[in-house]
This record gives structure tokens, sequence and C-alpha cells, in this order.
């Protein structure tokens, strides 16, 4: 499964990277904001999106209601990870689309149970 | 604001000449004398903060804590700036070498216990008898490879460990920087209050505070209140749940 990561700050992809290899998941891509990753889903065929939400250039909740507008993209798995914690923006993510919403910081424990039921969500 | 700068013949001229237009559906027009308004408005604005800004200044000046102030701005918060910055790059530099040295000791980990998955299930087999002579010179050489294997990895994992304790010296530094970040801001917030007093003016309103703030709030810090927020994953989920998630 390819997978995109997106996350402004190079040590938080790198750690989200090691813990998807980790679960199994090596084909990886990562981009440090919105502005970044919109290009690279549009042409990568990526099968799972993981952003953060707060990130200069285009924010995470932004790309999520980009992907969900193009109709090659719309139905990409879009998973959530950030700092936000405000009950509003998880409402605005939920309505958005997201898929998966993890708060930071988070274990790996929590990454694999999400990302779990998210695909037994989407196969159901 | 003051009256007398809306109060005056030209306004009354201009407010009748809206009704006009408006009257006679003329939009373009109504919105001119609207824009005219709103700049009398912004510009006395201006002229009033400038006043404010002379007034304060002058009662710093009176109140004699100017050098202390000026100090601080020439000073202090450039240095706070600089040493916040500090904090930010020896924190980075401290996770990049422990993500480097964990990334660099995964594989050998993963290499020792591939191998050692496989010895096992030779030394099962011979255990159970069911290896010839050349089975068991062909173990007793894998064996061998791979105790010496893991002595290099047990010992290039080891440095990476001492790599990862080594990385956590950022703490003290930037404990202490942080801690006279926190000493200023309390002593410039000090003066603040001090200044409003001198002013005169009144309070910010809470619901004043609240416009400006930055729609997002970042990471929830223990004992800063910004308003509903769920206080860990399993409230994330629940709330999702309820959502329909």
């Amino acid at each position: 499964m390819k997978i995109l990561i997106v996350d402004d700050f190079s040590t938080m992809r790198r750690i989200i990277k090691n813990l998807l290899r980790d679960l199994g998941f090596t084909n990886t891509e990562e981009a440090d904001d919105g502005t970044t990753a919109l290009p690279m889903l549009q042409s990568g065929k990526f099968e799972l999106l993981v952003t953060d939400w707060n990130m200069p250039g285009m924010q995470g909740i932004d790309l999520l209601k980009h992907v969900r507008a193009d109709e090659n993209l719309s139905s990409l798995p879009v998973l959530m990870v950030t700092a936000e914690q405000k009950k509003e923006q998880i409402v605005e993510a939920a309505q958005a689309g997201v898929n998966g919403y993890i708060v930071k910081p988070f274990t790996a424990q929590t990454l694999k149970e999400k990302l779990e039921k998210m695909f037994e969500r989407l196969e159901a | 604001m003051n009256n007398d700068v809306l109060m005056n013949e030209d306004n009354l001229a201009r407010t009748r000449d809206l009704q006009a237009c408006i009257e006679a559906g003329d939009e373009k027009g109504a919105k001119e004398i609207i824009d005219d308004l709103t700049d009398i408005r912004e510009n006395t604005l201006y002229q009033e903060v400038g006043k404010l800004t002379r007034e304060l200044h002058d009662a710093i000046s009176a109140f004699g804590m100017d050098d202390r102030i000026s100090d601080m701005t020439e000073h202090d918060i450039p240095d706070a700036r600089q040493r916040l910055n500090f904090v930010i790059t020896k924190t980075a530099d401290a996770a990049d070498r422990t993500l480097t040295a964990v990334e660099e000791s995964i594989p050998i980990c993963e290499n020792m216990e591939t191998q050692a998955a496989e010895i096992l299930e030779s030394w099962r087999q011979f255990t159970k008898r069911e290896m010839d002579a050349e089975g068991f010179r062909k173990l007793s050489k894998e064996i061998d490879g791979f105790l010496l294997t893991q002595s290099d990895g047990f010992s290039t994992i080891k440095g990476h460990l001492n790599d990862v304790l080594m990385a956590q010296d950022f703490q003290d530094l930037t404990g202490q920087i942080i801690k006279r970040v926190i000493n200023l801001v309390a002593e410039v917030e000090g003066n603040l209050v001090n200044l409003i007093k001198i002013a005169g003016l009144p309070e910010h309103a809470e619901n004043e505070r609240e416009k400006t703030r930055e729609k997002l709030e970042g990471p929830v810090v223990p004992g800063v209140d910004s308003g509903e927020t769920v206080s860990g994953q399993d409230e994330v989920d629940d709330l999702l749940s309820s959502l329909g998630f």
C-alpha cells in the first residue's frame, strides 16, 4: 500500500514513517504541506493519506477538502494526525469527510488501532 | 469617537444624498457615499490611536520607567527570541539524532531476529535427531557466524543507545532558557499592566480577546484554558462515534 505522509515537521514525518514501516507499510512518501502534497496525490496513485492539520501553505483540513472535491481522489482514505484538540475542529474534520482522527501525542498502538478500524470500515 | 467629526453640515448633506440614492435605486452612488463616511470614521480612529500613543509615551516618560522598558525592547526581547530559536534548534537536533540512532538500529535488530529464527528451526531439527552430520556441520557454521554478527550488532546498537542518551542533554539547557524567558514575559506583563493603569484605559473585556484569538489552538497545555477541547484520544473517539463514526 502506497502512503503519503504530510507534516511540516520532519521529525514527525520520520516518526510516522517508522511506525508505519513497523506495521508493514514500507511504501511511503513525504510532503511538508498541502500545497506540495496535492500534486503528489494527483499523480502518485496513493492508497492512504496521513496528514497533520496545522501547516504553513495549505493546511491539512483544506487538503482534505481538496481531496474530497477531486473526482479521482474523493474516495482516498484520509487519517488526520494533529495536535488540534478543539471539539469544533474535530467536528469540522468529520464533516469534511475524514476517515480517522488521531491527536498528538499518540502511541504506536493508537496508530495501529485506528488504521485497522479505518480499513475494516472501508471494506464493510 | 469625537462627535464633532461626524456632526457637521457636510455629513448631513451626505446622508441626504445617500437617502436620495437609495430611493432612486442608485446602488453605485449609495456605495460611494458609504465609503466616504467610512473613510472619515477610519481617519478619526487613526488620529485617536496616534494621540493615545503620544499620551502613553508621555506617561511612560513621566513614570520614569522608560529606561527599563527600552532596555527590554532593545535588548531583552530580541535576546529572548534568539534564545527561543535556540530551543527549537536544540530540540529538533535531539529529535533528529534520536531518530537516526533508532533508524540505524532497527535493521540490525530485524537481521538478528531473522537469523535467530532460522537457527532456532535448524536447532529444533537437531534436538529431534532429524539432522545428519552434514546438516550439523552447516548448523555449527551458521551458529558461529550468528554469534559473530550478534556481537558486532550489539556493540553497534549499544553505540546508538548511547547516542539516544546523549541526545537528551538538551533538556537541561532548554529548561533553563525557557525559565528565563518566562521571567522576562512576567516582567513585561507587569510593566504593561502599569502602563494601562497610567493611561487610564479600561482593561480589555474577555470577549474582545476571544475575537483576536487564532483559529487553530495547537497543542493543549495543562492549566491553560483554550475553550472546548478533548483531553485525549478516547474523547476524540467518543466524539466521533457520537457523530456516527
